[in-house]
């Protein structure tokens, strides 16, 4: 048998699906407003057949993949680095710390000035969102290991290295994926923003191609597409902090900025 | 921690000296080096310009000519009804899904859902729902805000130590005590962790609002610079944005430090 709260949930999405059909069938002779699911459902089939889906849901992915990947490597070296030597820490605070406070959406039409509207530019959009909330946890984590740790790591004689490698980032990796998992919401934001503000590709570039031609069915293909992207992204990273850090709990949704 | 006498004082002195001694130096080195790739290196004004032209530009559109202020307004407007909004309507569905699994577990699919889908996804729908009115930008800057606040409400009903409850219960208070005298106090650090949050993201919901379709804000002065190439009002823009940011962040930790006594470390991370 299947739990409880996800019969409930079950029920509760197919009966919203059922009373949009329904809304939209009787009370909204126009397609524009709200779109059945059923046109919905059609027009996901068009687009997927013709191969568009595919090659902007590529264009985002790969976008995605490349800023995020180098926001890990860099956000994780320089992070460690905040953590362990206080002048650096001292000395990139206020830049991060501005970084920080600038709304993503701000930043795009300059990151688009700079770097054109192809894939380069929202590499670096992904990138600078995901890089500071990477680098201020990692800092974190590394500072507020517990001492006992590192007493331990002494009384064994573990060398420098070792200490790193088995203490201290073991210590701060589950700061380290909550930092990721703070990324990949935010990230995914702005690379969205970034295609639907100028690109040739893409989702974003979809939902803006949609919303031009008044095509409704369309956009909702891409709202819904991009809702599944975020469901299923932020459920991976959710399970691997479930994997890497199970003694810490994982109902931390507070968070989540 | 136990600070061993004068020697210790001094020692936390120049600690304290040596910090700050750093973080102005690391500004003013890094502001001198955007001068300098500004003005020697890049030299083209569509492309970068020198902070010193834009603290001119600032000043200018702050007190010469006033540009900013109606922009500013505008901004401010959208993002206090959208704000407002998401307390109104976040914390008390908030609770409901705290004390009550059915409710949560049928609203709970939904919610995820549409937290975890890129907000700005939203926008084109909303503005064929709304047109170019208030009532669309509105409703962005409440979709941005009212999750965190609607979770963080939930989490906190939820994790209220159940020793309070058991006292509550030894005391024989009815469920309206209880929940006014125990859950409620005990939630309110949670609640405003969740508004703190809501400001970062309300203020990207400001932003994209203003980017669809409208005539003055903040994202609308960024949008136009952007565009326009206008390099020194984008920065001031997007500077304004950062202000307004840490500002709404530092006013909650306030409220947060003058209703949460008992919390001393309310930061977090």
């Amino acid at each position: 048998m299947f739990k409880k709260e996800i019969v409930r949930g079950a029920i509760s999405i197919s009966a919203g699906v059922v009373i949009w059909e329904i809304l939209a069938r009787l009370l909204l002779e126009n397609e524009l407003l709200i779109p059945p699911p059923s046109s919905v459902l059609r027009s996901f089939w068009t687009l997927a057949v013709s191969g568009k889906l595919n090659k902007h849901f590529e264009a985002t992915l790969t976008e995605f993949a490349y800023g995020f990947s180098t926001a890990c490597i860099l956000g994780i070296i320089i992070g460690y680095f905040m953590g362990m030597v206080r002048w650096f820490d001292e000395i990139m605070d206020p830049w991060i710390a501005t970084l920080y406070s600038i709304p993503v959406i701000a930043i795009v039409p300059l990151i688009i000035i700079w770097f054109g509207i192809g894939l380069l530019s929202k590499i670096i959009v992904v990138f600078k969102i995901t890089v500071v909330a990477i680098i201020l946890n990692t800092a974190a984590g590394i500072k507020n290991l517990d001492p006992v740790w590192l007493e331990l790591a002494q009384s064994l004689r573990l060398t420098g290295w070792q200490t790193t490698y088995k203490i201290r980032f073991p210590g701060a990796l589950p700061y380290i994926i909550t930092g990721m998992r703070l990324g990949v919401g935010r990230a995914l934001l702005a690379v969205v923003v970034a295609e639907l503000m100028a690109s040739n590709a893409g989702l974003g570039y979809l939902l803006r191609d949609a919303s031009e031609t008044w095509d409704s069915p369309k956009l909702f293909v891409t709202v819904i597409l991009l809702a599944v992207i975020g469901l299923v992204s932020f459920n991976l990273i959710k399970r691997l902090e479930r994997r890497m850090a199970p003694w810490r709990q994982s109902a931390e949704w507070s968070s989540e900025a | 921690m136990v600070v061993g006498g004068v020697d210790g004082q001094m020692d936390v002195l120049t600690r304290n000296l040596s910090s700050t001694v750093l973080r102005v130096g690391s500004v003013l080195t890094g502001l001198a080096l955007w001068h300098f790739i500004a003005t020697t290196v890049i030299n083209d004004t569509t492309f970068l310009v020198s902070p010193i032209v834009v603290v001119a530009t600032a000043y200018e559109m702050l007190f010469v000519n006033g540009e900013l202020y109606p922009h500013l307004f505008a901004s401010s407007w959208i993002f206090f009804y959208g704000f407002l909004l998401a307390i109104v309507a976040g914390v008390p569905l908030g609770f409901v899904m705290a004390l009550n699994p059915v409710v949560r577990d049928y609203i709970n699919p939904w919610m995820t859902t549409l937290y975890t889908t890129p907000r700005i996804a939203f926008a084109p729908v909303l503005l064929l729902w709304f047109g170019v009115s208030g009532g669309a930008k509105v409703s962005i800057v409440f979709l941005g805000c009212v999750f965190p606040i609607l979770i963080n409400s939930y989490y906190g009903m939820r994790v209220v130590n159940w020793e309070y409850v058991e006292l509550a219960r030894s005391f024989r208070l009815n469920s309206r005590a209880l929940f006014f005298k125990i859950l409620l106090p005990a939630s309110v650090p949670f609640v405003l962790a969740g508004v703190r949050l809501a400001i970062g993201r309300g203020l990207t919901g400001v932003a994209i609002a203003e980017w669809f379709g409208a005539t003055e804000g903040l994202g609308y002065l960024i949008f136009f610079a952007g565009q326009t190439l206008n390099i020194p009002i984008l920065f001031v823009g997007v500077t304004v944005f950062a202000a307004l940011g840490i500002f709404g962040f530092e006013v909650v930790r306030r409220v947060e430090a003058y209703a949460t006594p008992w919390k001393k470390d309310a930061r977090g991370i």
